[in-house]
């Protein structure tokens, strides 16, 4: 595109162009503001700490269940056994437990193996027989919930109640003031910020997901990094099944399914938060913290469930949208500056 | 890839490779003959093919979008949300039937609100760049949660005369529900595969650089194959109604799976492994078959979803195994 025409563009449309920029840049965010004031005049109790505070910790468990989903996806994957990981995690920490009578610190020890578990037979279907990572981990969903039907005699919880109690304040002590889960959820985002962003291995899987062909040609171990990326996945969403077990002392199975759509849809509401439209950790945190207050609020406002329910699927869609449209509008503009400049 | 085949060793030791998913299933089946004694029998293949016939017109509407969108599961054309809309067409009927409104209307209402629900996917992905995989999951999500809210998660059943003819009603021996699904098959196979429309939608799947270069219209092929999926999904909601006689709350979830599993077993019957509507008709027979197979064996119900998600494994390594091959 010619300079002129550059110039007349902008000059017959800057106040409409700015108007566009501003969206592209902070149209997510006003929506946020916007609804969060709605919930805020609409109920008196939404911006009280309290509040707050339990919005975080009912959405501790989705935020690591998110991170691991973000490893994945940077990484050009996708993960949809993330609820079988969770599951046995769960299932693991509780066999240990209450059959095998191990130390709380094995069972969580033994949580992580089971997770570990998943990510190896996700990492051998991916990586040793190649089938794509969508229907590899729709495979193990399958196949994991199938199991854990069969060997719970079709889904009956297991409950035990007179577990360690410091395995239960995994979910419901407080450190410093501050819930355990979020502790822990909030140290989970440093250590894959950190990792993601600050290290070789990070920029490894930065390159992976963005083109694994010249990865490998630029000298990268493109299965050894997926292979750590998909352990790493399943081990997170293990420690979300223990914080889950420790808080309902029971194991339910497929009760890590709840978390697989909303962690998808944190990930990729959070890609509208980066200028290049990548997953990203902040971005992740911010979408589970969106979706935490939506749910939270239409809580608040009393109404029926189903009508929730709806409306949840409502705002979710949007969200996205927005999210998509947001970064696809901020891409093009960049793309004009560009050729402008 | 640009010469003659050559009968070479590797060829020949690859041929098996590919087979092994037809070969297993014919094991499979052989295997059921032989120890249900009740599974060849006409009564039940009259069954399964009547089981079979909402999922196969959903994996029909399934196959349009992914030969139009390229089979690439993340990238390419994937519409989760067919199952759902098919259920809310199934609501959306049943509630009108018990309020006696009159049935052209609500078919009339079923079809709209299907077809709303693929122009709000295609919009969703060709206008505002969501991937497929993510924008169609949300919209299931939406259109499972605006189902709800009609039936008020009840469970109606409906018996009016119309829908128990069809039901229980034959020509030739033959289920009406059977040839419903075969008519929709000769039209689906007639516009995918025998029609301009058809091998511009291919094309476009196949490469979409290459489609657009040709001048072939990429956007609005992706919003016709959205909107075909959407239509295939009102037409399912008919053996829905019949199946089910009424509607239920959360009969989508099972379809959901078998859907995208009985479409990408299909790609097994195809020669260049590619997603076909003959394909789709074939892969639902087989899951259904093997649904009921097991079921008369007495398999323990809570084993089928391990013996399916094998399954759609293997029929995938077995295609990357004799991709390897080739390159």
């Amino acid at each position: 595109m010619s300079q002129s025409t550059m110039a007349v563009n902008t000059a017959s449309g800057s106040r409409g162009d700015r108007a566009l920029m501003l969206f592209a840049r902070y149209g997510f965010q006003l929506m946020l503001l916007v609804f969060i004031l709605f919930f805020a005049l609409n109920s008196p109790v939404f911006f009280t700490v309290e509040n707050l505070a339990n919005v975080l910790q009912g959405n501790a468990i989705l935020l690591i269940v998110a991170l691991a989903m973000t490893l994945v996806v940077v990484a050009g994957g996708i993960d949809l056994s993330v609820g079988v990981a969770l599951d046995f995690g769960a299932a693991f920490a509780l066999v240990a437990l209450k059959t095998w009578h191990w130390p709380w610190q094995a069972a969580v020890l033994a949580a992580l193996t089971g997770g570990a578990l998943v990510g190896l037979v996700n990492a051998i279907l991916i990586l040793g027989f190649k089938v794509k990572p969508f229907l590899a981990t729709l495979g193990t969903w399958f196949i994991g919930s199938s199991l854990e039907r069969v060997l719970t005699d079709g889904g009956g919880p297991i409950a035990y109640r007179r577990m360690a109690t410091a395995y239960h304040d995994i979910a419901v002590g407080s450190l410093w003031g501050i819930a355990i889960p979020v502790v822990i959820a909030v140290a989970l985002m440093l250590i894959c910020y950190l990792l993601l962003e600050r290290t070789l291995f990070g920029k490894r899987i930065h390159a992976v997901g963005l083109n694994p062909v010249a990865s490998l040609l630029a000298g990268v171990n493109v299965k050894r990094n997926l292979f750590w990326v998909l352990i790493a996945s399943s081990v997170l969403c293990a420690i979300g099944g223990v914080i889950l077990s420790a808080n309902l002392r029971q194991f339910s199975p497929l009760a890590g399914q709840s978390y697989l759509l909303d962690a998808i849809a944190a990930v990729f509401i959070g890609t509208a938060f980066h200028p290049q439209g990548r997953p990203n950790v902040p971005g992740t945190l911010a979408g589970v913290l969106f979706l935490g207050l939506m749910a939270n609020g239409l809580n608040l406002m009393g109404l029926d469930f189903i009508l929730k329910d709806a409306l949840n699927g409502l705002v979710l869609l949007v969200a996205l949208v927005l999210s998509f449209w947001q970064g696809r509008l901020r891409q093009r503009l960049q793309w004009q500056q560009r050729g402008s400049s | 890839m640009s010469d003659m085949p050559q009968p070479g060793l590797r060829r020949r030791l690859a041929f098996p490779i590919d087979k092994i998913p037809l070969l297993l299933f014919a094991a499979l089946l052989l295997f059921f003959c032989f120890q249900a004694p009740w599974f060849l029998s006409w009564q039940n293949l009259s069954v399964i093919l009547t089981q079979t016939a909402p999922l196969a017109i959903l994996c029909f509407g399934l196959a349009c979008v992914i030969i139009g969108g390229g089979d690439d599961v993340v990238s390419g054309g994937i519409d989760l949300s067919l199952p759902a809309t098919s259920v809310l067409a199934v609501a959306v009927v049943s509630i009108g039937v018990q309020l006696d409104v009159s049935i052209f209307l609500l078919a009339l209402l079923a079809v709209a609100a299907a077809l709303l629900a693929g122009l709000l996917n295609a919009l969703m992905v060709v206008r505002v760049g969501l991937p497929p995989l993510l924008a169609t999951l949300a919209s299931s999500v939406a259109i499972v949660g605006l189902t709800n809210y009609l039936a008020r998660q009840r469970r109606i059943s409906i018996d009016a005369p119309w829908l128990v003819a069809f039901r229980d009603g034959d020509l030739l021996g033959i289920p009406w529900a059977v040839w419903f699904m075969l008519a929709v098959f000769v039209l689906y196979q007639f516009l995918v595969h025998h029609s301009r429309w058809g091998q511009h939608l291919q094309a476009s799947g196949g490469s979409r650089e290459a489609a657009e270069l040709a001048g072939l219209p990429f956007k609005s092929l992706m919003l016709h194959s959205y909107l075909l999926a959407g239509f295939a999904a009102a037409l399912a909601a008919l053996t829905l109604l019949s199946r089910g006689s009424g509607s239920s709350p959360g009969a989508e979830e099972p379809l959901l799976l078998e859907m995208v599993l009985a479409t990408f077993i299909g790609t097994a019957f195809s020669r260049r492994r590619v997603v076909t509507i003959w394909g789709a008709l074939l892969g639902a027979l087989l899951v259904n078959a093997l649904s009921n197979g097991l079921a008369l064996m007495r398999v323990d119900i809570f084993w089928v979803g391990t013996v399916k998600g094998a399954l759609i494994l293997l029929v995938l390594s077995a295609a990357a195994v004799q991709r390897r091959g080739q390159l």
